[in-house]
């Protein structure tokens, strides 16, 4: 886009969205500075951006996202280094008529609800569309987050609905706690790597395509 | 050093100014002083900076506009970098919009030149489209700000850009409204246009008037340019400047003289707003003339206060002028304070209002010329100095007075105390009066109450008391113990009183006891006052020994009137238990309770805080003893008086029957008399009177005066009656032989007389078978039984010792003239054996040892000693006489009457 910092490395633009209170500020911050924030402070809009090395790790170790967020212990194959930018939305309905402008600007969604509050799951079919609807791209790299389960006692949301749930939008579903850093930097690295890969894709098609025929291609590919 | 720091977390990422925005990040300082600047979006924000950790710093937005990066820099670090951006946007807030921020609204209104400005929102336009725009509160998506950076939605703006305004406005305006829209624009471009033709036709009139005047005014140019040449401009601008530099002169003017008038304005309400103090000086001097000492001392302090620590020039000058005033002030209110006599409660207020002067004015350069006063402590000296002047010159008015009064004349009204009294008592009046106001001025000082910021002098205070009290003490000793060792108060003292007659002392002792009460007043004024008890132990000890003093002059004075007691002896014998003892010991006993009553209220009893003088061994019990002693010695010259003082005026009658001599007639009548008429008491039985006094006065008499003393309280005066006794004892002893002188010589002379009656010869043969006595020996026993009823009337104790010295006078007599016959007739040497042996038998119970070997020798002197036939007939004789003489032979033989 038109702000794209001039030179060094990519930069993916990732969007938290879900309902008020479900975490993802937390996660955020998590994320970015490994702290967890107990006080709980509406978000209006918040920017974040930071240089991280996504790493296309083996099935093997991709599962521990610990080992990721910790990259000067191992020696990273295949390591570039990117920047990722996290805009970190208001969940409270207050502020839905400014989401479509945000929207417009992400390349990836992480979809935050919390499993122990079933309106927060129930929101996230909202936010699904309100995402395809303003970009317009059925495969938007997209996760579907059930955080706080560090609760898993007072869960509300059954694991199976929510699978299904992912399943249905042929998204990924990952639980994960704020608090423990539980799956933490596994979502933003799998979004992330999901991003690169879709851009990759994206490069390729550019040479004299149109990017209406490339998502159709994209679509043929991902339906192979 | 340490990595620059890095921006890379925003929350919230935009917001209008003053918007708290949590900035996170990486090296963002090692902790709070490292972080130096911080900057959002161009403007720095370091004041509102909170630095929380080295990856979190809280701030607020500055008032920029725009996108902006935040930069962080820090000592370690250097300026750092950010890597996400604020985006600063101001907001037009109206009261139904929520805003993160506080932004006035209620427009602000200035009036400063009377006229309002134009309100900020005040013209609101019409949206051109004739569409409503509401709902169209949309963000504006922010790429298109950046695509059309210096657009203006405002239709007055120069740079007002309609793309930009239908974004702003009809963002969510549908496509169909907004064709309506240029529709409804094109139709009002339209009419306007048309109405300005037609506005033109209606208003020609006016145009061409308009077209007139502008005519008028291009002549009356033209003959301005004629008439003050081309440049009307340069005159106009000459004659405006001259009109400024006019009315600036003007305008200096009037500010030169508005500030004066201001300056004198302010001058006079800085003088009526201090006036107090200006007028402090004289005002203070005025109240000091008054005496208002309180509200000098009030208004000081209130000056000190207000404008102590001034550090203008005039008040400092009067606050100067003041200080001065106050010293001279404080010199006066010394000297009055030092001035006696006066209350302590007006000294009281003198120092304090001296103290609290002092206080006051303690520091300042003109305060300090004036110190080390301690203006209490001068009170109470000088109050010491004055009470022993008082004292000093009370003394010598008096004493001079006496001097005088007793140069003039020896005659004076008895009844006026002499001056002595009446110094002892203005000299106790004086000290009950000024010695409290002594005590509790120093009371007040040791509370701290007058105290200055000065120590205290306890030590000199309590000498300063005792010496008063002991110069007051002196005094007095010097006025009333004129029985005491005056040399020796002189010499300690110094003082004396002058030496009057011995009348006028005469005349003083009775105002004695006056003295001791005056005194005694004081003292007990000074006991109420809590004095040291070494003070108080002064005067007690003075008290004491006027008291004493007063104990012996009441008893002098008794002793003086016991020996005059001798005109009250009535010769009356009342007292049951003694017979023969007069009414004369117990008028003694009156006078002395009436004495020990006198004493005891007078100086005996002691008062509060008193001592008790009969301790034993004290100078108060050897005074009684002594004083007692006088007393009974006195008394005992008193009965001794009366016992000789009758020798001389009256014949002694020597009721003694004599065979020569004198007729015997008057005898019976005399000694008849004695008993019944008190005025006919004759001598002998005064003197028995006298003898059995002072038989009953050592027997019980005296001890009971003892028992009376110890009633009183008092220890026995053992010493005092036995010395008495043996005193007593030694006169009844004289008066006795006087007694036994007096009837023995008589009677025993008259034996050899008698005996010898009639050429009457020893060796005569003589009748003798009759059975009678010789006529000398009946007369002996005739005057015995004289002598004994004598006594017996009068005081039967008295008979054995009189009777007994009378016996062996007779025996020893009759010893010597048996002794002195030669020679015996026979029948001689019967009758003798006779009468010596009647003469012995019937005085046995009077016989004592030495009479008994004299009526031996008697019968031995009867020479040639008898026969046993002469013995025989004796005996015949012996028992037929006692039988004759058996009643008078009675009386002898009662052994104890």
């Amino acid at each position: 886009m038109s702000k794209k910092p001039t030179a060094g490395p990519a930069l993916h633009k990732v969007i938290m969205v879900g309902s008020g209170g479900v975490g993802k500020s937390a996660l955020t911050l998590q994320f970015m500075y490994d702290e967890f924030v107990e006080d709980y402070e509406p978000t209006k809009a918040d920017s974040y951006r930071k240089k991280v090395r996504a790493c296309t790790l083996t099935p093997k170790t991709l599962g521990s996202a610990t080992q990721c967020c910790t990259p000067s212990l191992q020696v990273v194959l295949d390591g570039e280094e990117v920047q990722i930018d996290i805009l970190d939305t208001a969940g409270q309905e207050d502020y839905a008529a400014i989401r479509d402008n945000y929207f417009r600007s992400g390349e990836g969604f992480l979809c935050v609800f919390s499993i122990t509050d079933d309106e927060s799951f129930q929101a996230t079919q909202e936010f699904r569309e309100q995402i395809l609807r303003v970009k317009n791209d059925e495969s938007i790299p997209f996760l579907l987050v059930g955080n706080k389960c560090d609760l898993n006692d007072k869960r509300k949301v059954p694991l199976s609905e929510c699978q299904l749930r992912a399943q249905q939008w042929s998204v990924p579903y990952v639980e994960t706690s704020a608090k423990t850093r539980e799956n933490v930097d596994k979502v933003f690295f799998d979004l992330m790597r999901e991003i690169r890969s879709r851009k990759t894709e994206d490069s390729k098609a550019t040479s004299g395509r149109a990017k209406d025929r490339c998502k159709k291609r994209r679509l043929k590919c991902t339906l192979l | 050093m340490a990595p620059q720091p890095v921006v890379t977390g925003l929350s919230p990422k935009e917001g209008p100014p003053g918007t708290r925005v949590i900035i996170r990040g990486e090296f963002l300082g090692t902790r709070i002083q490292d972080l130096i600047g911080l900057k959002i979006c161009g403007s720095d924000c370091l004041l509102s900076a909170e630095w929380k950790s080295p990856n979190k710093i809280i701030a607020r937005s500055g008032p920029a506009k725009g996108k902006g990066d935040i930069i962080v820099t820090t000592l370690s670090g250097g300026v750092g970098t950010s890597t996400v951006q604020f985006r600063a946007y101001h907001e037009t807030i109206g009261p139904l919009k929520e805003s993160a921020v506080w932004i006035e609204e209620s427009p602000s209104q200035n009036f400063a030149w009377g006229r309002r400005t134009l309100a900020q929102s005040g013209l609101t336009q019409e949206d051109p489209l004739g569409l409503s725009i509401e709902g169209n509160e949309q963000k504006i998506p922010e790429d298109l700000r950046d695509l059309i950076p210096d657009a203006c939605g405002d239709l007055s703006q120069e740079n007002f850009s309609p793309a930009w305004f239908l974004l702003e406005n009809h963002l969510a305006t549908s496509f169909e409204d907004l064709k309506a829209g240029l529709a409804y624009l094109k139709r009002k471009v339209e009419s306007q246009k048309e109405g300005q033709l037609s506005f033109l036709k209606s208003n020609a009139g006016s145009v061409i008037d308009q077209l007139d005047t502008l005519m008028n005014i291009r002549d009356k140019l033209q003959e301005d340019v004629k008439l003050h040449g081309s440049e009307p401009l340069n005159i106009l601008e000459q004659s405006i400047e001259n009109s400024i530099s006019e009315s600036q002169k003007i305008f200096t003017d009037v500010l030169v003289r508005k500030e004066k008038a201001d300056s004198t304005r302010s001058v006079l309400l800085a003088l009526s707003r201090h006036k107090f103090l200006f007028c402090l000086p004289n005002a203070v001097d005025r109240r000091a003339k008054a005496a208002e000492y309180d509200i000098v001392v009030n208004d000081y302090s209130r000056a000190k206060n207000l404008f102590g620590k001034t550090e203008i020039q005039i008040f400092r000058q009067v606050l100067e002028e003041v200080d001065q005033r106050i010293l001279l002030i404080r010199r006066q209110l010394h000297e009055k304070v030092v001035k006696m006599p006066q209350s302590v409660e007006q000294q009281k207020k003198l120092i304090k209002a001296l103290t609290s002067l002092e206080l006051q004015q303690s520091g300042t350069t003109i305060g300090d010329r004036l110190r080390n006063t301690d203006p209490a402590w001068d009170a109470i000296e000088a109050r010491a100095k004055y009470l022993e002047a008082t004292f000093r010159q009370t003394f010598e008015q008096y004493a001079n007075k006496e001097a005088g009064v007793q140069e003039k004349s020896k005659s004076r009204d008895p009844s006026q105390p002499p001056s002595r009294v009446n110094f002892c008592e203005e000299l106790c009046d004086i000290a009950a009066s000024q010695l409290p106001d002594l005590w509790r001025l120093g009371q007040l000082y040791f509370t701290g109450e007058l105290r200055g910021p000065h120590d205290p002098k306890p030590g000199d205070f309590k000498r300063m008391v005792l010496n008063a009290i002991e110069k007051f003490c002196v005094y007095l000793r010097v006025a009333i113990l004129i029985a005491a060792d005056q040399r020796a108060l002189r010499q300690t003292s110094g003082l004396s009183w002058p030496i009057g007659s011995s009348s006028a002392t005469h005349h003083f002792l009775p105002w004695v006891p006056q003295c001791l009460r005056y005194t005694r007043i004081a003292y007990a004024t000074l006991i109420g006052l809590d004095l040291p008890s070494e003070a108080l132990d002064i005067i007690q000890r003075l008290i004491d020994e006027v008291r004493l003093f007063c104990f012996s002059i009441i008893f002098k004075r008794a002793t003086d009137r016991c020996k005059k007691l001798d005109s009250l002896e009535t010769w009356e014998m009342c007292v049951e238990e003694y017979p023969g003892a007069t009414s004369l010991p117990a008028a003694l006993e009156s006078l002395l309770v009436e004495t020990l009553d006198e004493v005891q209220s007078v100086c005996m009893q002691p008062e509060a805080r008193e001592g008790n003088l009969l301790e034993p061994h004290s100078d108060g019990q050897r005074e009684v003893t002594q004083r007692l002693q006088e007393l009974l010695s006195a008394f005992s010259g008193v009965i001794a008086e009366l016992a000789f003082a009758s020798h001389d005026d009256e014949t002694p009658t020597h009721n003694v029957s004599q065979l020569l001599g004198f007729p015997n007639a008057q005898q019976p009548e005399s000694v008849s008399g004695a008993g019944s008429s008190a005025a006919a008491v004759n001598w002998e039985q005064r003197m028995l009177c006298c003898l059995a006094n002072y038989a009953y006065c050592n027997k019980s008499f005296f001890h009971h005066l003892g028992n009376r003393f110890v009633r009183y309280g008092y220890p026995l005066p053992t010493l005092a009656i036995e010395s008495a006794r043996y005193n007593v004892n030694q006169l009844f002893t004289n008066l006795l032989e006087e007694y036994v002188e007096h009837k023995g010589d008589p009677l025993v002379g008259t034996i050899e007389p008698s005996m010898y009656l009639g050429r009457f010869q020893w060796d005569h043969e003589m009748e003798i078978g009759a059975g009678q006595l010789r006529p000398y020996a009946h007369e002996c026993c005739d005057n015995l039984v004289g002598v004994y009823s004598e006594i017996y009337s009068i005081s039967p104790a008295l008979l054995r010792p009189i009777l007994e010295s009378i016996v062996q006078t007779i025996s020893e007599e009759l010893a010597r003239l048996m002794s002195c016959v030669q020679r015996f007739s026979h029948t001689g040497a019967i009758q003798a054996h006779v009468d010596i042996r009647l003469l012995r038998d019937a005085l046995e119970n009077y016989t004592n040892e030495t009479a008994k070997n004299y009526f031996l020798e008697a019968l031995e002197a009867i020479s040639p000693p008898l026969n046993s036939e002469q013995k025989r007939k004796a005996d015949e004789i012996l028992e037929h006489v006692k039988r004759n003489m058996r009643l008078q032979l009675l009386c002898f033989a009662v052994k104890e009457p």
